[in-house]
């Protein structure tokens, strides 16, 4: 029964698309952040529906689209060249066969963030693909909010609709992805074009961000959190009344705490005091063993590089017996642990060059936003006022990312590569209209001044 | 039952805003960049045509001043 909705779904959006192929871009951009496929469990599971919507999203454009104003910028280079430069680390990497099936996925997800930009030619294609972005990320932080509202969270507990930590569907990633979105999402309340200002849009806007945060809460990924306070600084700077926020912030923040379960206090204890945690812990052993390896390595390793790793340290672990509670130390050995951070995973994966595009990449990107923001701050007119708190909400969505990504081997994340295409097209898109309107001020100069001449001449 | 209400929920947004995306015009063609092309189009036709005007009777007057028994039509 599922299996028919999803694949009806499917096919409606392929029609539509027959009228306007662009959607086929979104039924990608849809069918690879929920993975439809992986939560049927006949039909759709036997289908490459990927496939098919990446052929649908190219060829359309290639064949049916204008391709006015499509560019192919810096940006889109930089990922160029880390494809090309994962390509050959995969070739000569330490783990064949794992690098083999990591490639098999970070390809696709470069490829169509570099291919994106070129279809976000207009600002209906910007708003739909953020539109669709948020839906399909919404889809599932409603059904993630819920559960934790209702009972049923915990970490490795809550239960998505694919539970295989693929994708989006890690408790860490989708808390980063979530948080990282809400300023989109308030976006929408304002300067939405399809779906207008209304107060079902904000009603709708209100119930999504105490989802998406309590996807953290749900979840119980500590990451999560650091992204939440990272959002509430990043607010701060586009808050005119900066105490009365901190104030209102800090009281919501002590009103949420008695409805924390024990056990999310546990986990975020571990924050403040990472010696007695072994996930924490030993993220910093594999960080330094990275710099080692890389050290030796200055290329990197390929993908899953990390498998190599292996290290034994000593680690308080707590045993209660009755009343007492004795911290004994014991020697623990770790093998094959992830990097748990994007930077090493990129450096240790792609060595010092890859870490540097990736870098360039998302700091280029960081930069451009900003200049946008700068650029289009205070503009009026209704076709110009949304792009300054657009590029503001990117900019907020790629520092909550970076974040995440600090603590998290995310960095070839596919919905964040989706937010660097739609970055881009941004960018391309304001490019474009600063060209056509210097282009447009010059023609009114040159006609005003023969027109001048002309009365001028008449007037003789 | 969550499941299915958050993926119906989903869906249906998704379904609406995807029919609303197809019966836009804009999607394919912005009006803003439209216009001010056709602006810029507009000003370049009116200022050749209006230049070469303006340029021809400029020559006539001066051709008119100086050579005046000057049979040849300047400027052509």
């Amino acid at each position: 029964m599922l299996d028919l909705v999803f694949l009806a779904f499917i096919i409606y959006v392929l029609l539509l698309g027959l009228k306007r192929p662009f959607l086929w871009v979104l039924l990608y951009v849809y069918i690879d952040i929920l993975a439809p496929q992986r939560i049927g469990y006949s039909l759709i599971a036997s289908l490459p529906v990927s496939l098919i919507a990446f052929a649908a999203a190219f060829g359309g454009w290639l064949v049916l689209d204008r391709k006015e104003g499509a560019r192919f910028t810096m940006r889109q280079g930089l990922m160029l060249a880390l494809l090309a430069y994962c390509w050959w680390t995969t070739g000569n990497a330490d783990f064949p066969v794992e690098a083999a099936t990591k490639w098999d996925w970070v390809w696709k997800a470069l490829l169509f963030a570099i291919f994106l930009p070129l279809t976000l030619t207009t600002r209906a294609r910007i708003e739909a693909l953020a539109l669709m972005l948020v839906l399909a990320i919404a889809t599932i932080v409603i059904g993630t909010g819920m559960k934790t509202v209702l009972g049923g969270g915990g970490y490795e507990n809550l239960k998505f609709f694919v539970n295989d930590n693929s994708g989006v569907y890690e408790s860490s990633t989708l808390a980063t992805v979530a948080i990282g979105l809400i300023p989109l999402i308030w976006w929408f309340t304002r300067y939405g074009t399809v779906l207008r200002s209304h107060w079902l849009v904000t009603g709708f806007a209100v119930a999504l961000t105490f989802a998406c945060l309590m996807v953290p809460i749900g979840t119980e990924a500590r990451t999560g959190l650091l992204c939440i306070a990272a959002l509430g600084v990043l607010l701060l700077r586009y808050t005119t009344k900066r105490l009365m926020f901190i104030a209102a912030a800090g009281a919501l923040g002590l009103v949420a705490l008695p409805f924390l379960p024990q056990s999310y206090y546990d986990r975020m204890a571990t924050l403040a005091a990472p010696g007695g945690d072994e996930s924490a812990s030993t993220r910093v052993a594999v960080w330094e063993w990275t710099l080692d390896y890389v050290a030796e390595k200055p290329f990197g390793g390929g993908f899953d590089a990390y498998r190599s790793n292996r290290f034994a340290y000593v680690m308080p672990v707590k045993q209660v017996n009755g009343n007492t509670t004795s911290v004994e130390y014991r020697e623990v050995v770790d093998e094959g642990r992830a990097f748990h951070s994007s930077i090493f995973e990129l450096l240790g994966e792609q060595g010092w060059p890859g870490l540097m595009i990736w870098l360039a990449l998302h700091g280029l990107g960081l930069w451009q936003m900003e200049r946008i923001y700068r650029r289009w701050k205070g503009a009026t007119a209704e076709e110009e006022a949304w792009i300054a708190p657009f590029a503001s909400a990117l900019q907020m969505g790629a520092v909550i990312y970076l974040v995440g990504a600090l603590f998290q081997g995310i960095g070839y994340q596919p919905v964040m590569l989706m937010m660097v295409g739609l970055q881009i097209g941004l960018a391309s898109y304001c490019a474009r209209i600063d060209s056509a309107r210097t282009g447009h001020d010059r023609s009114v100069q040159r006609r005003a001044a023969i027109d001048s001449k002309l009365s001028v001449a008449v007037a003789a | 039952m969550i499941d299915y209400f958050a993926l119906a929920l989903g869906h249906g947004l998704m379904a609406i805003a995807l029919l609303r995306l197809v019966l836009r015009d804009d999607l394919d063609a912005d009006p803003l960049l439209g216009q001010l092309k056709a602006d810029t189009a507009a000003n370049r036709l009116a200022t050749s045509t209006a230049g070469r005007n303006a340029a021809r009777r400029a020559r006539d007057k001066h051709a008119d001043e100086t050579v005046p028994d000057d049979g040849e039509e300047p400027g052509r």
